[in-house]
């Protein structure tokens, strides 16, 4: 499937599955013809089924017994591509703003398109920057800990806060958030 | 002082130093810094934890793969002993009429090189020398295969041309499909002369002092369908023949110098009158001393007509 792709069905945007890959390249996840076969012929601006990112997923889970801090750290990672090598840099300019790029869902509908009862949301319930304190409600098919993991990146990206603390153990959907 | 100068200049701050904010950032940044090692901690166990699994998965598949080699090795130690027992021993009847010595080795534990005595169905004496292409158990395979066109034949027929020629157009299209091929140096002899076809093989025949290199002007078994060239030869009491693979005659020293068809020939025209199993031995002490290391199968035969 490429560009083309009609969104009657669960598609996710060529760069995020291509910054995924090179995330668990990068942390040595996987390597050598593994690797080339995540990354291969994944157009950046293509849409692709959301299957294709589970693959992914599962190279992680089946490899790793505790794969919670490893998705985790394949979101930071992911996020910091993002930033660095993506948009990031020009729709975060502080820590904070990549909570508010996540008003109304506005973030996660740029890179995921389909039926919205699988698409679900990714979407800032509040922030309150004097107290530090933010909440995210998740209802995406992604993996809980990955997205932990890219709120964590996303804020820390732009190098301006001292503390971030990103907590859903209670219920895996909402992302307590507290930064400084 | 500012904090960035502070923690640049290591000394640890009083009271006065530092401000209330500075104070509050410095708290900020360590339960940062704190979130940042719980997770880097998280991280590094879990990856810990799939190396440890990633090692023992390992040891588990090293193993698997020794208990796979010991049951390889069983296999061609086997294969080792079949193939020599189907080398042939030395019949009754030419160890009477000929003076013969071998030298036989393959690279691994089977090969391709291949000898074989026969008679022929008018009683001569025959001897077959072959080569088969590659090594290892597919070649040995084949020499097999090999040896059974010839037993056959061979109650048949009694000309080396219609016997090389029968094996290859019956062998032919299987030698295609497994990929694979032989030189042939095969010799008939009756009491005055020998007949010979030499596709690829190496012969030399002594007779006093006149030496003659076999022709090998056609195919490998195999090969093509062509017909093969019957030469012959007067072959007396005390002539020399010697039949070989090229297993001696391609050896490189480490400098990548050839052993040469004509060393070997001159080392056996220089010591033709000594018996042939001292010529042999002088023939292998020659090649060893020569090469870097062995790199094909070798055959070496040679045999001296007694009567």
């Amino acid at each position: 499937m490429g560009k083309d792709s009609k969104a009657s069905e669960l598609v996710v945007f060529g760069a995020t599955i291509q910054g995924y890959a090179q995330a668990c390249i990068n942390l040595n996840i996987v390597a050598g013809s593994k690797a080339e076969n995540l990354i291969g012929e994944i157009e950046v601006t293509g849409w692709y089924p959301f299957e294709k990112l589970r693959e992914i997923e599962r190279v992680v889970t089946e490899a790793y017994e505790n794969a919670g801090p490893i998705l985790e750290r394949v979101g930071m990672e992911m996020m910091l591509g993002w930033y660095h090598y993506g948009p990031g840099k020009e729709i975060v300019k502080r820590g904070v703003d990549f909570l508010y790029f996540q008003t109304g869902s506005q973030g996660y509908a740029s890179v995921v398109k389909g039926p919205q009862e699988l698409v679900g949301s990714f979407n800032l319930e509040f922030v309150d920057e004097q107290k530090g304190r933010a909440r995210i409600n998740s209802t995406t098919p992604f993996n809980k800990d990955q997205e932990r993991g890219v709120i964590i990146g996303g804020m820390s990206a732009p190098g301006d806060l001292d503390y971030i603390d990103v907590k859903n153990q209670e219920n895996p959907q909402i992302f307590e958030i507290e930064f400084a | 002082m500012s904090l960035d100068e502070l923690l640049e200049s290591g000394n640890v701050p009083t009271k006065g130093d530092v401000t209330e904010e500075e104070l509050a950032k410095l708290f900020r940044k360590f339960r940062g810094l704190q979130k940042k090692q719980e997770r880097d901690q998280a991280f590094w166990a879990a990856t810990n934890e799939n190396l440890k699994t990633a090692y023992e998965k390992l040891d588990e598949k090293d193993r698997e793969l020794a208990r796979a080699y010991a049951i390889i090795q069983d296999d061609l130690s086997v294969a080792s002993k079949i193939q020599g027992a189907l080398l042939p021993e030395l019949p009754g009847k030419m160890a009477s009429d000929l003076e013969l010595a071998v030298y036989h080795k393959q690279l691994a534990e089977v090969g391709g090189d291949y000898y074989d005595f026969f008679k022929t169905c008018s009683g001569n004496h025959a001897i077959g020398v072959f080569d088969i292409s590659g090594h290892g158990v597919s070649a040995a395979l084949v020499m097999t295969y090999l040896k059974a066109q010839f037993m056959t034949i061979l109650e048949t027929l009694d000309s080396p041309k219609a016997i090389v020629e029968w094996v290859n157009s019956t062998s032919y299209d299987f030698l295609k499909t497994v990929k694979k091929y032989a030189t042939v140096n095969f010799v008939v002899m009756n009491a005055t002369a020998l007949r010979y076809v030499s596709g690829g093989g190496f012969g030399l025949l002594l007779s006093g002092k006149n030496s003659t290199v076999f022709q090998k002007r056609d195919s490998f078994l195999g090969l093509r369908r062509r017909p093969f060239h019957e030469h012959e030869l007067p072959f007396k009491k005390g002539d020399l023949l010697a039949m070989y693979t090229d297993g001696i005659v391609e050896a490189q020293t480490d400098k990548g110098d050839d052993y040469s068809v004509q060393r070997l020939n001159d080392l056996i025209i220089r010591n033709a009158k000594e018996p042939v199993k001292d010529i042999v031995d002088l023939c292998v002490k020659d090649y060893t001393k020569f090469r870097s290391k062995d790199s094909d199968d070798i055959t070496l035969l040679i045999l001296r007509k007694k009567v």
